[in-house]
């Protein structure tokens, strides 16, 4: 904090040198300029000292590591030759093929109804009375969302 | 301005080159109480001035040093004292005050001095005359931090030195040791256990638990948490050493199976842990087709009945509604622990659960009030550019700062969260010291870190005010391994006070707390976004053996690590390198 206050005095001192003025009071200014510079200077580096000697900064190494890594993989990434990016899918690593939907089917186990996989959300959605469109029809149905339900 | 007199050297001691490693030398020096800290070799004229006068070498000082509150330690001199320098009469940025005489020397007529240990008086650090550079002492700074809590404190080291209360239970390690069946346990493997369905020979080589899992209808968000839930490590433990078995759940529960098998399905009694282990069991099968996690869904949503619906959940607010729908199926008395944040009360919190601890200092006179709360994961706002916490460092090193300027880190959103925040000026905090509200500052750090660490990014922003609700798509980096000591309260607190050498609250031997060894972490799981707010798609890389692979609904593809570092990460999961093995029950 005290660092912050000296770099706003510093910004108010370089304002007030560059404003025409007299030779004595431009030369103190600038020796008091240096004075406040120098001690901030010496905040820093008596902090980095420490932490240095301290080894409080020892995976400096392995975090700058990390970003070249990723800085690294991010070019290789965007280059258009690599495939491998945004390949669309042929088969998954077991040899597999999956359609877009979903296609096991098994029974439902709120009303025992056979239902597809890849619809099963939409259709538990309304088969437990939840959602929003269900909610409606619910109001004026209610007894036999109810009794759904309770089956 | 005169800068050519200002040569500051870094020398580690006075034997070993600065460049070739702090590894070795760490080993060398380590000393008991602070891991976290190297306490380097004294120079020869620091350990005879210290042999001339015994324990209270600085003891006199403690009564010299001021202190602004939240601020650092300086010498004091008489009132209104102006230091200067006893050769030259000037007062140069750096002015030392011997320790064995009253002479004030400025840096260039310090090796002139006849002594050699002298004191920064704007700094309060140790200078060796002879040397000509900044030594440290143990003892000296302990006597420094003293002067500064006193400052801090109602006359005592408050919550800086002292441990959170009792009720965080202490909880025992023992060493690690792997279990063999004897006898008896074989006989009862071999006629109660049979083979799993053998597939191909190819498909047996890829990692056990590899499998798809199919969409229902929008649920990617679904998928790909529980993909990156059933390969961490201590979960998946558990629930595959049948630790929650469901057929003694659902007995407690006063359900009776029957042969009725359709009946059962409605009698049983909810249990989301039971319905996470009927997962478990499926996906561990060894067959590779994909899972459908249908009655997952059902159950899940008669958990959490104002997320059911069919439309695209937030993934993240899946993974803490599922976690929480577990905890609420544990009775009731176990259920209490949580509050203490120890994680005894269920799996999900023993694997999740962590510690903050959050200061609010005065900024008036540094009186500092601290509280301790669990934590599930850590929600972190997305940081515009990488503020790491060696910034001051970086500064000089050209190269990290041209490739990566500008780029957000997973470091650099952790600094934001553990940076000492000022409280806007409505939100002024009582200070018991002052007697008044105070313009204060708050602090967040890490207590105990949990076993499995989930970050959270905030990619989604809503405004309620202007109704709307935008994605962040903003690229983070984040590492692969992690060290998360820096953010520990240890860390944060020694950082405070001026990075002295320190016993400070979470160093050392408190079990219940974080220390060096159980700060780093691997990645093993991530969950992307991608696409728009509204209409996008969850997936999850995971990590197995090294080798990563891409969770994409029902399909698993292998992916290069490089397709991993630049994905767009959504929630990343940590898993500690080391894994502790704790004394279970009581202690």
């Amino acid at each position: 904090m005290r660092a912050l206050i000296i770099l706003v005095l510093i910004t108010e001192f370089w304002r007030i040198m560059s404003a025409p003025d007299e030779d004595n009071h431009a030369q103190v200014a600038s020796h008091f300029f240096g004075e406040l510079l120098d001690s901030v200077i010496m905040d820093v580096a008596s902090e980095c000292h420490r932490i240095a000697t301290l080894g409080l900064d020892r995976n400096l190494d392995d975090e700058e590591e990390e970003l070249r890594l990723s800085a690294q993989a991010r070019a290789r990434v965007a280059d258009p030759s690599n495939s491998e990016a945004n390949s669309k899918y042929v088969v998954d690593i077991f040899g597999q093929t999956h359609p877009a939907v979903a296609s096991e089917i098994f029974d439902c186990m709120n009303c025992g109804r056979s239902i597809v996989a890849g619809r099963f959300a939409p259709h538990l959605e309304k088969c437990m009375g939840k959602g929003r469109k269900a909610r409606v029809k619910a109001t004026r149905s209610s007894t036999a969302a109810a009794a759904a339900q309770n089956r | 301005m005169k800068l050519q007199n200002l040569t500051l050297t870094t020398t580690m001691s006075s034997n070993s080159d600065h460049q070739s490693h702090l590894h070795r030398s760490y080993a060398s020096n380590q000393q008991q109480q602070s891991k976290a800290v190297i306490v380097p070799t004294p120079c020869s004229h620091l350990t005879e001035f210290k042999a001339g006068r015994g324990a209270t070498a600085f003891g006199k000082l403690l009564e010299g040093i001021r202190v602004r509150p939240l601020g650092r330690a300086s010498v004091r001199g008489e009132a209104f004292q102006v230091f200067r320098c006893g050769a030259c009469g000037k007062v140069p940025p750096r002015l030392y005050a011997c320790l064995s005489c009253d002479a004030v020397v400025c840096d260039v007529h310090a090796p002139d001095h006849e002594h050699e240990i002298a004191i920064d008086v704007d700094r309060a650090e140790l200078f060796c005359c002879s040397c000509g550079d900044q030594v440290y002492d143990r003892d000296f700074d302990s006597a420094v931090v003293m002067s500064q809590t006193a400052a801090a404190t109602l006359g005592g080291c408050n919550s800086l030195c002292a441990p959170p209360p009792e009720s965080l239970r202490k909880r025992r390690r023992v060493d690690y040791r792997p279990w063999t069946p004897d006898s008896r346990e074989r006989a009862l493997l071999g006629s109660h256990s049979s083979l799993l369905p053998g597939n191909n020979e190819d498909l047996s080589s890829f990692p056990v638990g590899l499998k798809g899992l199919n969409n229902l209808g929008n649920t990617c968000f679904m998928n790909s948490v529980l993909q990156a839930l059933l390969h961490t490590p201590p979960l998946r433990n558990y629930f595959l050493s049948d630790r929650h078995n469901g057929f003694v759940c659902q007995q407690k529960n006063g359900v009776n199976y029957n042969k009725n098998e359709r009946k059962n399905k409605n009698l049983q009694k909810l249990c989301l842990a039971c319905d996470t282990d009927a997962l478990f069991s499926a996906v561990f099968s060894g067959d590779r087709k994909p899972y459908s996690p249908a009655k997952f869904l059902y159950s899940w949503w008669q958990h959490a009945g104002n997320l059911a619906s069919y439309e695209q959940q937030d993934a993240h607010e899946f993974f803490i509604s599922m976690l929480d729908g577990i905890h609420e199926k544990v009775d009731k008395d176990e259920r209490k622990l949580h509050s203490q944040g120890s994680g005894a009360c269920c799996i999900a919190h023993r694997v999740f659960s962590g510690i903050l601890r959050s200061d609010v200092m005065c900024t008036a006179c540094g009186f500092t009030s601290t509280t301790y709360d669990p934590c599930i994961d850590i929600s972190l706002d997305l940081v515009p550019t990488h503020e790491g916490p060696t910034k001051t460092l970086h500064s000089c090193n050209g190269n990290a700062e041209s490739i990566n300027s500008g780029v957000s880190t997973l470091l650099g959103c952790l600094d934001r969260f553990t940076r000492p925040e000022r409280l806007g000026s409505d939100q002024k905090f009582f200070c018991q010291q002052c007697q008044v509200r105070q313009e204060s500052l708050k602090q967040m750090s890490i207590r105990k870190l949990p076993l499995v660490s989930c970050f959270h990014i905030k990619r989604f922003e809503h405004s309620p005010i202007r109704n709307m609700s935008r994605k962040v798509d903003r690229y983070m980096q984040f590492p692969f391994s992690l060290d998360m000591s820096p953010y520990l309260s240890s860390s944060i607190l020694r950082s405070r006070f001026g990075n002295r050498i320190f016993g400070f609250d979470g160093d050392g031997n408190d079990p219940d707390c974080s220390n060096e060894s159980t700060s780093e972490f691997e990645l093993f799981a991530v969950v992307t976004h991608r696409g728009k707010l509204d209409a996008g798609h969850y997936s999850t890389y995971l990590r197995l053996s090294n080798q990563w692979y891409k969770c994409d609904d029902a399909w698993v593809t292998e992916v290069n690590e490089n397709i991993v570092r630049a994905a767009q990460g959504y929630m990343m999961f940590y898993v500690q390198k080391m894994l502790y093995y704790k004394a279970s029950g009581s202690s």
